[in-house]
């Protein structure tokens, strides 16, 4: 197999992966399965060590293997998918039930006690967003234990990505997560430009960045807008609503997409800008971004909404650690993990990015991560508009017969990493490693000790994708 | 504080944009328009060849185009292969309509569209001030969508769409729903809800599919968790297009499948224009 596998670290039976995971400074980004020549069975894991190198470990399997989670429970939903998917038996996991398919029963954790009573919510939601089941068990308002059932936009995607044609695919990558559409475009591109040595020419990959601050900058206004929202708070959820607006029509004058779909290709990006355009669009991201620090400064000043956001929901630094969390969520937990700054790709390779992070990990802390970060995004976008290289915007990707890459972004949720292995011109096999499947998993941790009717503002701070992780 | 905030928003520009411009536009929507004066025989083969989805198809033994916007998921492929005869679209009337109006269909000989029998679309303000006056409630349901849809049918509601001028309203439960606005592809798993939240709606009741997802499976059709468009699970009424569609798309949809809705007999003009 092609695992690197540098002297002193020699990887090679699942003991010893497992074995390396207790290391403080290794993290499990992701592990999935393959089907190999001759029906074999091989199991991937991704790790990340010393906080800037990926290591992708490629062993087959026969028989049982011992648990990751057991190490480490961050691997506890992608063993279960490795389980259902590739029917690998593995010994030592605390809960192997099928988390894709709902045509078995479910057994949700009883919490028995005086005065316990079960709330069930979903998977219809009473809000315009997707559907996912929450079992919450209460005494009173108080919230004593989460559990989640999601998994209720499966669509089998990774294995419609199988037999697809290399440079189509981005299509099947943009609609894995609507609202995160570029950045699966773009990590899914990355994977096969780094599968098929393809270089990106720099103006290609500004444009890209543009395109990807530009979609962290939605996002990020979007959720303090639905923070906002979630508190009764409801004039800068218009405001947020409109300048997100503002944002969206720019994007269409420019390059004739809302949502920025059907412009990433392997090798590059399809549309290029005249530098009036540039011009134009970095004026009306700065002027967004004006308009968002004010209206942010004032929602930060105002005591009830402080009130409302301080203290709730706690994510621990230990149990964001537990579990792999990235992201927004990982950073306002005092995780300081960013794709962009620790493993730098396309145009920030060139870039002394920060870091915002901070130690509370509540609410406000989530929401300020996106306040601060929705600056730095305008910033990155200016400066690389006003400084556009000239040339060529895309390469032409010529893909050998045989080859597999990966490759990872900072999505606004997190670290989103596409693995793929090609064969023909094809692709044979597309893991995607979601920011949101790792992190729903923290979202119960959270909720302990709060009221149930804080959750939908906890909840929208983490605002994890449904179909991101569902797939 | 909380009084800046407010003085801010007064003493910001007006944004809405007047109904007249928003039915029928789909700017940054990428669903492609057909210019026949254009069309070939070679062309067409290109395109259809290069459609991921089935929205392009030769018919007749390649003498006709057919293209459905029931699948079309705007990839922009047509666009660069098809010459002078494939546009980016800047209207588009089907939204709100049935399903086989969502076809449309060319000569390629003769370069001229054949118009089908629904696709009577007179979607004027006038005809939709007619027909529609009343409240309408709308339950949003996702059954499996990308979230691409979801984020756009949020934007409804933004200054500049402002749904609510038209007396429309999003609620929480469908039991205060007379219209349903769902997204698809309907997975598996999402079916059997997607089937109580039908029951749960009272009659009359309209379900409006959304994307091309919900009308047709779009790029998931034949995925092996899903079970297809939403018409495979509950009745539907009007289908809306797009990858996703556009606030506009979906605005003259609601308003369009309005023209069906059971007991809806017009009202005066003036209160519906804005």
């Amino acid at each position: 197999m092609m695992t690197p596998t540098p002297a002193g670290n020699k990887l090679t039976s699942v003991r010893d992966v497992l074995a390396f995971l207790r290391h403080e400074h290794v993290r499990l980004v992701s592990i999935f399965g393959s089907i190999e020549e001759g029906a074999k069975r091989c199991v991937h894991y991704i790790l990340e060590v010393d906080g800037r190198e990926y290591r992708v470990v490629s062993l087959p399997v026969e028989g049982n293997i011992p648990s990751a989670t057991t190490v480490t429970p961050a691997a506890a939903w992608y063993e279960r998918e490795l389980h259902e998917l590739y029917g690998v038996k593995i010994n030592g996991h605390p809960n192997l039930q099928p988390l894709l398919s709902h045509a078995s029963g479910y057994h949700f954790l009883q919490v028995d006690g005086p005065g316990v009573c079960e709330v069930p919510v979903g998977p219809v939601h009473a809000g315009i967003i997707e559907p996912g089941h929450f079992r919450f068990s209460v005494v009173g308002d108080t919230v004593l234990h989460l559990e989640l059932r999601h998994f209720y936009t499966h669509k089998g995607t990774e294995k419609l990505f199988e037999g697809a044609p290399v440079m189509s695919a981005p299509m099947l990558a943009e609609s894995v997560s609507g609202d995160n559409c570029f950045a699966h475009a773009v990590a899914y591109c990355q994977a096969v430009e780094s599968a098929c040595g393809v270089s990106v020419p720099p103006r290609g990959r500004a444009l890209r960045l543009v395109g990807l601050e530009l979609e962290r900058m939605l996002a990020h206004i979007a959720d303090l807008g639905a923070l906002c929202g979630d508190v009764a708070f409801a004039v800068p959820a218009a405001y947020t609503a409109r300048i997100k607006e503002l944002l969206l029509q720019a994007s269409t004058r420019y390059f004739g997409t809302r949502c920025w779909r059907g412009l990433a290709v392997p090798g590059g990006i399809k549309r290029n800008l005249s530098a009036e355009q540039a011009r134009e669009l970095s004026q009306v991201v700065a002027e967004a971004a004006r308009d968002f620090a004010e209206l942010s400064r004032l929602v930060l000043d105002t005591p009830s909404l402080l009130n409302r956001f301080e203290s709730t929901g706690i994510l621990s630094r230990e149990h964001a650690r537990a579990l792999g969390v990235v992201g927004p969520a990982a950073r306002a937990s005092g995780l300081k993990l960013d794709v962009r700054h620790d493993h730098p790709y396309g145009a920030y390779r060139k870039l002394a990015l920060e870091v915002p992070h901070y130690p509370q990990g509540d609410v406000l802390a989530r929401a300020r991560i996106r306040i601060d970060e929705t600056a730095i995004s305008a910033r990155l976008i200016g400066e690389t508009l006003d400084a556009l290289p000239a040339g060529a915007i895309s390469s032409p990707v010529t893909c050998p017969a045989a080859a597999e890459g990966f490759s990872a972004v900072e999505s606004p949720r997190g670290e989103l990493l596409y693995w793929i292995r090609i064969q023909d011109g094809c692709l044979r096999r597309c893991h995607i490693k979601s920011p949101s499947f790792q992190n729903w998993p923290a979202l119960p941790l959270a909720m302990p000790g709060n009221i149930i009717a804080d959750f939908p503002v906890i909840n929208k701070s983490f605002n994890l994708s449904y179909s991101g992780c569902d797939r | 504080m909380i009084f800046d905030l407010a003085a801010r928003s007064l003493a910001s520009a007006r944004v809405l944009i007047p109904s007249e411009q928003l039915i029928g536009a789909c700017a940054g929507s990428r669903m492609p328009a057909v210019n026949p004066k254009q069309l070939t025989a070679a062309i067409a083969r290109r395109v259809v060849e290069a459609c991921p989805t089935s929205a392009l198809q030769l018919e007749q033994s390649g003498e006709r185009l057919t293209l459905d916007y029931g699948e079309c998921i705007g990839c922009g492929r047509c666009l660069e292969m098809g010459a002078e005869a494939f546009l980016p679209a800047e209207t588009l009337l089907c939204c709100g309509v049935s399903r086989p109006a969502l076809i449309r269909r060319w000569d390629i000989e003769t370069r001229t569209e054949l118009v089908a029998g629904e696709s009577a679309l007179a979607t004027t303000g006038e005809e939709i001030g007619k027909l529609f006056g009343r409240a309408l409630n709308i339950r949003q349901v996702d059954a499996g969508s990308c979230n691409g849809c979801e984020a756009e049918i949020v934007a409804l509601s933004n200054p500049y769409y402002d749904l609510e001028r038209f007396n429309i309203h999003f609620v929480a439960s469908p039991k205060h729903a007379d219209m349903l606005l769902v997204t698809g592809p309907v997975t598996q798993n999402m079916a059997e809800a997607l089937r109580h939240t039908y029951e749960s709606t009272p009659s009359p009741k309209l379900v409006v599919a959304v994307g091309a997802c919900g009308c047709s499976g779009g790029i998931f059709a034949g995925g092996n968790a899903v079970t297809g468009a939403v018409d495979a699970i509950i009745p539907v009424n009007a289908y809306i297009p797009g990858c996703p569609p556009t606030p506009a798309m979906l605005l003259t949809g609601i308003l369009q499948a309005l023209r069906r809705a059971p007991g809806n007999a017009g009202c005066p003009p003036d209160v519906t224009h804005f």
